[in-house]
């Protein structure tokens, strides 16, 4: 018995040696050649990688490749991870997810998983190894299409004028302009806001009242309110297109003081308009914050594919391995910006990659309802 | 139907939820207190649709609306957690942290007209949270249970408590990684990246793995005085993430800032 454990232990020990060998060799990489340039992933490096990883799920395993898909290999190199990961939480603006070390450490991981993954595969009983299963192999997946994948996705930037068509964009993280397999035009770009409202404020400063805790309504036609002392009533509002929102206000003292007039908030060319109460304090309207953005576009791609359709936030738009993305537009324009910017992603490994979210998600749902019923000490 | 009506239904929801708690507490005929929390379901689901039918959206677009669903959503999964694994505790927990939530949307209404930003904007933004929420508070009893294991001085390997604490660390590991994910899901959708090793995102992918750490080295058959010593530790690293992380110098310009 005693003996065993000693064995296990000498074991243990090679592994870590032979991990950290891995890692130090990494780190010379890293002080020869810099940090990984995701471009080399590109395919077909990519596809060869992916290849030889997952050919590692059917290869019989004799004694070294068992040791290679252990538990306890996979238990030093996530504790390695761990340590790595920390790093990268602790030191401002690293760039060591791009590092050789780490680049290696997520290597072994797959071929841990891989194998590890097999050798279950062969022996599967469905009950007994499905959380197993949907586990690793769902986390293989992800992480090759995280990992080898993300060598060939491609991220770019492009700003279009309402009424025009564009097939020039930015890489992402870059500065030049190139021609893109993709077209869009922007039929229409669309704002939703959320009313303005109606503050009271100290005119000197620009705090809101009650200081510490300010009081907004919004406003609407028709709608009532109370901030401070004053009972306010919105007599009317108007927000044409390419003009700013205005207000008529009727506000009322306690003492039965009574003012009207208009408060607005301007905008890029109108002046914005307070109401004075007294030498200190004015009401006044604040911007209408966005609520949603959409844009109407229509692609083309050089396939030959075009589609019409709507992008907002949250919302993207595919187009075979394109995703376009609502980004950005001319926000001091606000709702009357005549330009919309997209974020086009180009991304082949997206379907692999929900796979593998999906049966992780399917694997913590059998974690949650099994509990660790099955997971017995060896 | 709409927010001046909401203290009524959810002053009738909470109290059945707490009565029927005590009952679960009191009794072992459970059957009384079983009504009462699904009819304090009931009450609180209605109110949610007849303000949808009101607003003619799902009430997702303000601050105070997805409050609403916090509420719901964690007295649904802490009660059908304490249907499957009979912690007690659980759903007691539940209804308290579901009552903050309450509690906020009858104390401020001006948080109602908060409005979201368009990226919040989102069916993953409650899901995402309240999964999170759950598995800290199970992650949270994993640890004062492994904490009651490692101070007994007798055999560690003995332990009656080492069962519970492995199950609520499971079930809790069950819970924030569909909470990950489900953030992947979202992110992919609203910026176009799953992952971006954002500070937060950083911190959550540690935590996480800490928990895969221990659930492997029990595995392994380490020893189990070193397994009960992972679950603190990790503890630890949860409160960074959910707290700590706004405050690390490697967090200045994090995207995700609440
Ligand atoms: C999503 C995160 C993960 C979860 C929830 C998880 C869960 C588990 C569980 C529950 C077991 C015990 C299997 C059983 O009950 O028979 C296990 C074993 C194992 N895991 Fe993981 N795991 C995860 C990630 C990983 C990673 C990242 C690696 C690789 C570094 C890995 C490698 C292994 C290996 C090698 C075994 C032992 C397989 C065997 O003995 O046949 N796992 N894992």
């Amino acid at each position: 018995m005693d003996s065993q454990s000693k064995r296990e232990q000498e074991i243990a020990l090679k592994q870590i040696i032979v991990i950290s060998a891995v890692i130090a060799a990494g780190f010379l990489l890293q002080i020869f050649t810099g940090s990984v340039v995701q471009e080399i992933l590109a395919a077909p490096v990519s596809i060869i990688l992916s290849a030889a990883i997952l050919s590692l799920l059917f290869i019989k395993q004799g004694d070294l490749l068992q040791q290679c898909g252990s538990a306890r290999v996979s238990l030093i190199l996530i504790a390695t991870l761990l340590i790595i990961s920390m790093l990268m939480g602790i030191i401002p603006g690293n760039t060591i997810k791009y590092s050789w070390p780490f680049a290696l450490i997520y290597l072994m991981i797959l071929v841990n998983l891989s194998l590890a993954t097999g050798r279950r595969l062969r022996r599967f009983r469905l009950w007994r190894d499905l959380k197993f299963i949907l586990f690793h192999l769902g986390l293989l997946i992800l992480l090759i299409a995280a990992g080898p994948g993300s060598g060939d996705t491609k991220r770019y930037f492009m700003t279009v004028r309402e009424g025009d068509t564009e097939w020039r964009g930015v890489v992402s993280g870059g500065t030049e302009v190139e021609e893109l397999p993709v077209a869009l035009a922007l039929l229409d770009f669309d704002m939703e806001e959320y009313p303005p409202k109606i503050a009271l404020i100290e005119r000197r400063t620009g705090t809101s009242l009650p200081a510490g805790r300010p009081e907004y309504i919004d406003a609407a036609a028709g709608n009532r309110g109370v901030i401070g002392e004053w009972s306010i009533s919105v007599d009317s509002f108007e927000y044409p297109k390419m003009k700013a929102p205005v207000a008529h206000i009727t506000v009322k003292k306690g003492d039965g003081v009574t003012i009207n007039g208009i408060v607005s908030c301007g905008n890029y060319f109108q002046p914005y308009h307070l109401l004075d109460i007294d030498s200190v304090y004015s009401f006044a309207m604040t911007y209408p914050e966005p609520q949603n953005y959409t844009s109407h576009i229509e692609i083309y791609t050089k396939s030959g594919l075009k589609k019409n359709g709507t992008v907002e936030v949250n919302h993207p738009l595919t187009a075979g391995s394109w995703k376009i993305y609502q980004y950005s537009y001319n926000s001091t324009m606000g709702r009357d910006s005549e330009i919309s910017q997209f974020e086009l992603v180009y991304d082949p490994w997206l379907i692999p990659a929900y796979i593998g979210i999906v049966m992780v998600m399917l694997g913590s749902l059998l974690l949650i309802i099994k509990g660790g019923e099955s997971n017995g000490v060896e | 139907m709409g927010w001046s009506e909401f203290i009524y239904f959810a002053i009738a929801a909470l109290s059945m939820w707490i009565a029927g708690t005590i009952l679960l507490y009191l009794k072992d005929r459970t059957l009384a207190g079983d009504i009462l929390i699904v009819s304090g379901l009931a009450t609180f689901s209605l109110f949610i649709i007849l303000l949808w039918i009101k607003l003619g959206h799902p009430p997702l677009r303000t601050m105070g609306e997805t409050r609403l669903w916090y509420s719901l959503f964690l007295v649904l999964v802490g009660y059908a957690a304490y249907k499957r694994w009979g912690y007690k505790w659980l759903m007691a927990y539940s209804v308290i942290v579901s009552g903050v939530f309450v509690l906020i949307n009858i104390l401020k209404p001006g948080i109602h007209n908060t409005a979201l930003m368009p990226a919040l904007r989102s069916v993953w933004f409650v899901p995402h949270v309240t999964v999170y929420i759950l598995s800290y508070a199970m992650m949270g009893a994993a640890t004062i249970s492994s904490l009651a294991t490692i101070c007994k001085r007798e055999s560690v390997e003995r332990n009656p408590l080492i069962e519970l604490t492995d199950n609520l660390v499971n079930i809790g590991l069950g819970f924030l990684l569909l909470g990950m994910l489900m953030g992947a899901i979202w992110a992919k959708a609203a910026w176009g990246d799953y992952w971006s090793w954002d500070p937060k995102e950083v911190w959550a992918f540690i935590t996480a793995s800490a928990y895969i750490l221990y659930i492997h080295s029990r595995h392994s058959g380490t020893g189990e005085r070193w397994n009960q010593w992972i679950i603190p530790v990790a503890f630890i690293l949860l409160m960074i993430t959910w707290l700590g992380v706004s405050y690390l110098p490697a967090a200045q310009g994090s995207i995700h800032t609440y």
